[in-house]
C-alpha cells in the first residue's frame, strides 16, 4: 500500500515538472513600432518619436520658416546634440529622425558631413584613376554650403521621493542662420515620466 | 449538477479571457478638405466611436484645419465627460487627394492626459504638401 502511494507521488511530481517545463520558455512577437506604452522612466522609442514629430511640426509651420521655404528649399546641416542628461542616449538617432522628416516634407535640403570621407575617396577615384570620363567626373570644390545649422540641447531633471521617480526631459532645438548668426526658429519639447513603486502587484 | 459546473467553468474562462485582452476600439475623427460653391476651402467632418466606454468618457467638440503655406494643419478639440483624470493615446494619419496614406505607419501614438471635465486641443501638421485629409485615431492606453 505504501509502495503504491510513493509511486503515485513520484509520478505526480514527474508529471508536474514536465508540465512546468512545457510552459517555461521565451515568447517572441512583433510589437507596434509606434507604441506609446512606457516601460520605464528612461528615454524610450516613443519619447524619440514624440520629440521628432513635435519639433518638425513646429518648424515647418512657423510663419517666417513658411515664408523662407515658400519659393526655395534652403540647405541645412545638423550639429551634434549636446546631451546633458545622465543617460547614454544615441542622440544622433533623434536628429536622424528629425532630418528624415524635414527632407520628406520637401521644404529643406541637407548636407551630411558624416559621409565626407567616402565622398572624398569617390571623387579622388573619379579624378585620378583614369577610369571615369572627364565630362561626367565630379570635380572638387563644387558642393553647396549650408545656409542654416540645426542645433540641439537635451537635458533631464530627475527627482526621487519614496517609491516615486519623476523624470522631466527637455529637448531644445534651434535653427541658426550661418551668415548672420541669427536664430530664425527655436522650440522645445517637454516630456514627463513618472514611475511609482507599489508594494503589492505590478 | 455536472452541466451547471461545466457552464460555470466556461463562464469563468470567458471572463478570464476578456479581462486578459484589452479592447483596442477607439474613436476615429476624419477631416477631409473640400471646396464649396464659392470656391472656398471647407472641411468635411466625420466622427466614429468604436467603443461605447470611450463615447461616455470623451467628446470631440470640433475639428479644424488651416494651411501653413502649403502644409495642411489639423486641430481637434476634445472634452472629457469624466470627473476623474483620464489617459488616452492618439495619432494623426494623413491622406492625399486620392485617399492614399502619406508615409503609412510613420506616425506614432502620443499620450494625452485630460483632467476632470477638461477641454483640450491637440494639433498636428501634415508630413508634406500632398495631404488633403487627416484622420485622428484615439484609444485607451495599451495595457
Amino acid at each position: 500500500m505504501r509502495k503504491t502511494h510513493t509511486r503515485m507521488i513520484v509520478i505526480g511530481v514527474l508529471a508536474g515538472s514536465l508540465t512546468l517545463t512545457g510552459c517555461a520558455g521565451t515568447t517572441v512577437q512583433y510589437g507596434d513600432a509606434g507604441s506609446a506604452k512606457p516601460i520605464s522612466t528612461e528615454f524610450g522609442s516613443s519619447d524619440l518619436q514624440q520629440i521628432a514629430e513635435s519639433l518638425v511640426d513646429s518648424m515647418t509651420t512657423f510663419p517666417p520658416v513658411v515664408e523662407l521655404t515658400g519659393k526655395r528649399r534652403p540647405v541645412l546641416t545638423v550639429d551634434k546634440v549636446k546631451n546633458k542628461t545622465m543617460q547614454h542616449i544615441d542622440t544622433e538617432s533623434i536628429t536622424d529622425s528629425i532630418r528624415a522628416r524635414l527632407i520628406k516634407s520637401g521644404k529643406f535640403r541637407f548636407i551630411d558631413r558624416t559621409t565626407d570621407d567616402q565622398a572624398i575617396e569617390e571623387i579622388k577615384i573619379q579624378q585620378e584613376s583614369g577610369l571615369v570620363d572627364k565630362a561626367t567626373a565630379v570635380e572638387f570644390g563644387k558642393q553647396s554650403g549650408a545656409e542654416f545649422l540645426l542645433t540641439a540641447n537635451f537635458s533631464e531633471i530627475k527627482q526621487k521621493a519614496g517609491g516615486v521617480t519623476d523624470v522631466y526631459y527637455k529637448f531644445t532645438m534651434s535653427l541658426k542662420n550661418l551668415k548672420t548668426g541669427i536664430l530664425e526658429w527655436s522650440d522645445e519639447k517637454e516630456i514627463r515620466k513618472i514611475a511609482k513603486k507599489s508594494l503589492f502587484g505590478g | 449538477m455536472r452541466t451547471r459546473l461545466a457552464l460555470a467553468c466556461v463562464m469563468v474562462a470567458v471572463l478570464g479571457i476578456s479581462c486578459g485582452c484589452s479592447t483596442t476600439g477607439g474613436l476615429e475623427a476624419t477631416g477631409t478638405t473640400a471646396w464649396n460653391d464659392e470656391g472656398a476651402r471647407v472641411l468635411a467632418k466625420r466622427v466614429v466611436y468604436n467603443s461605447g466606454s470611450l463615447k461616455g468618457d470623451l467628446e470631440v467638440v470640433d475639428l479644424k484645419s488651416v494651411l501653413a503655406g502649403d502644409l495642411m494643419r489639423a486641430q481637434a478639440t476634445l472634452r472629457s465627460r469624466d470627473r476623474d483624470t483620464l489617459s488616452f493615446e492618439y495619432r494623426f494619419e494623413w491622406f492625399d487627394l486620392n485617399g492614399i496614406e502619406i508615409g503609412a505607419g510613420s506616425s506614432s501614438w502620443k499620450p494625452l492626459i485630460l483632467i476632470g471635465n477638461e477641454t483640450k486641443s491637440i494639433q498636428a501638421s501634415a508630413p508634406d504638401p500632398r495631404a488633403r485629409e487627416f484622420k485622428l485615431k484615439l484609444r485607451e492606453p495599451e495595457q
